[in-house]
């Protein structure tokens, strides 16, 4: 069934083609303009590789256009049944509804990796290719940051499976998630007055995790806490979109 | 034999609005059964609910003999279904019709992949499997939507309204799909407010009007059991018309457009009531040359059934 979930989101041209753009379109797109202006101006710019570009590539593939692109992949698959009607002749089949909800998350996640993995990886080799001899990342820091990737990319195809099985609508998913991610996120972590309600926003709990620099470094908080909030992401979602799926007519 | 599909008491609700109203049905095992109705009489919710779509407010299903929902998945792994959405029969467009297919097999269960081909080739889409479904006409989804059914090596097919979008040449083939399924011992519950079709399609079928069941039976039966009536031709139409307008078993006569009479009979059978009305017109001097028995349509028949307990027919 995974398979098929897979096969679904694949040969959707459009949304494989614009999340290949955000994901690996983006890593090619940062790196070149950075390349350039080392180019052009050594002295202002340095190399568009070396730690601070594999810095980069991680945090584009985990807080931003990857997660863009995870973003698309899961709303897509949360939907995508109901939204062509398809999903009360899966229910018809007598294969229960649970199982039906349990496959969107996977082949999300597998399509989603598939896209961001190759662009942190195409990352690391600029990373290294224009290091200009400036630093670069070890072996740890790097298997780290892939494992760290993951993490990211998982809990944003989860909280974007869990609100379109929620809502059945892609165009509320997506505006909701990528709004939420996008632009709610990068306000709300700006604003001191919040004080520690700002560790309930995932992208700051990822930030703490990250194996780069870069991450939302304003803002501290437990190792342990930001587990707790990765986790609160990822299941509340997931577990409200369930219900809606179970308990709905179809 | 039992019944494939019984429903005792069946309810359903939405809000303060009764869908389906105290339903007792039984579809005869190996029959073409016609659920007919208006748009909007319940049809779909009847059949989302053995489908287990939706539940009942109250009542029970047994399909095949066992209980739904408790044996939800067992039933429907033998039941293939083609239920209709706001616009019409629905599949991922964007994939090819054995694409879709694959989809719906995955659901189902491995062995289901090697009936994929079978499936495509038994409702003519072989050629055409490899093109996206976004491409197919409103006939080629319904054949698709047949197409899924058979993946389930179905001892039951239920169809909603599968007969819409589809052009005459459609239909011929769709009545020979259906012969040949029953051919096969299935048993074919279709929905459809289309009554001719249903007609010539069908061997049983069901009337339901607000949600509530008005009649069912074999189409023979349902066709018979209105006000018999008779065709008459005659030398003297005026004063047959007289004649029988003073005889107590005639309820009326009205003329005919070929200068006939039209004879509605109170009581008995048509035979009957066809030899007394010969006989009278005989005694009275009046040559018939013409008489045979209007045979009232499943059509004509349903709209005055439903206009007696709907109020009106559309």
């Amino acid at each position: 069934m995974i398979a098929a979930e897979i096969l679904k989101l694949r040969r959707n041209r459009p949304l494989m083609a614009f999340a290949a753009l955000l994901s690996i379109g983006a890593v090619v797109l940062v790196f070149g303009y950075s390349a350039l202006e080392h180019a052009t101006n050594p002295k202002m710019n340095g190399p568009a590789g070396g730690d601070l570009g594999f810095s980069r590539a991680v945090r584009l593939g985990g807080l931003f256009f990857g997660a863009l692109a995870a973003a698309l992949i899961g709303g897509e698959a949360g939907t995508a049944d109901v939204s062509s009607g398809v999903f009360r002749d899966l229910v018809a089949t007598g294969r229960s509804r649970w199982s039906l909800f349990a496959v969107r998350l996977p082949a999300a996640l597998l399509v989603t990796l598939a896209l961001n993995l190759t662009a942190l990886a195409l990352g690391t080799v600029l990373t290294f290719a224009l290091a200009g001899g400036q630093p670069t990342p070890g072996a740890g820091v790097i298997a780290d940051a892939f494992l760290w990737l993951v993490l990211a990319n998982a809990v944003v195809v989860a909280l974007a499976v869990g609100v379109g099985s929620l809502t059945g609508s892609r165009a509320v998913t997506l505006t909701g998630v990528i709004g939420w991610q996008t632009v709610a996120t990068q306000l709300l972590e700006r604003e001191p007055s919040l004080g520690s309600a700002r560790d309930g926003l995932l992208n700051v709990a990822l930030g703490q995790l990250m194996p780069v620099s870069g991450g939302y470094q304003g803002i501290t908080m437990a190792g342990g806490i930001a587990v707790a909030v990765i986790a609160g992401w990822f299941v509340i979602p997931s577990l409200l979109g369930l219900r809606r799926v179970v308990t709905e007519d179809a | 034999m039992t019944p494939i599909i019984e429903t005792d008491g069946l309810t359903k609700r939405f809000g303060e609005r009764l869908a389906v109203a105290e339903l007792d049905l039984a579809v005869p095992r190996g029959s073409a059964f016609g659920f007919l109705g208006h748009n909007g009489a319940g049809k779909t919710t009847l059949i989302r609910m053995l489908l287990g779509l939706t539940r009942p407010d109250a009542g029970a299903i047994r399909i095949a003999g066992l209980p739904l929902p408790a044996q939800r998945a067992r039933v429907l792994a033998r039941v293939g279904a083609v239920v209709e959405g706001v616009g019409g029969i629905s599949f991922h467009a964007h994939l090819t019709g054995r694409e879709n297919l694959r989809i719906l097999a995955a659901v189902r269960g491995p062995e289901t992949y090697p009936r994929i081909p079978g499936a495509l080739a038994r409702v003519g889409l072989s050629d055409r499997a490899d093109d996206r479904v976004k491409t197919y006409s409103q006939g080629m989804r319904q054949r698709l939507g047949v197409a899924r059914c058979l993946l389930a090596d179905p001892e039951l097919l239920i169809l909603d309204e599968p007969l819409n979008g589809l052009d005459p040449a459609g239909i011929q083939e769709f009545r020979e799909t259906i012969a040949s399924l029953r051919s096969e011992g299935r048993t074919i519950f279709l929905s459809s407010h289309q009554l001719d079709e249903v007609e010539k399609t069908c061997d049983a079928a069901a009337v339901i009007d607000q949600g509530r069941l008005i009649a069912q039976g074999p189409i023979a039966e349902l066709m018979s059991g209105g006000q018999p009536e008779l065709e008459i031709g005659c030398d003297d139409p005026a004063a047959a018309r007289q004649l029988l307008h003073a005889d107590p078993a005639v309820a009326a006569v009205h003329d005919t457009p070929g200068g006939g009479l039209r004879v509605h009979l109170l009581t008995g059978g048509r035979a009957e009531g066809a030899g007394a009305v010969n006989a009278r017109l005989v005694q009275a001097g009046i040559a018939v040359f013409r008489l045979e028995p209007a045979q009232e349509s499943l059509e004509q028949r349903f709209l005055r059934t439903t206009t007696r307990v709907g109020g009106s027919a559309t």
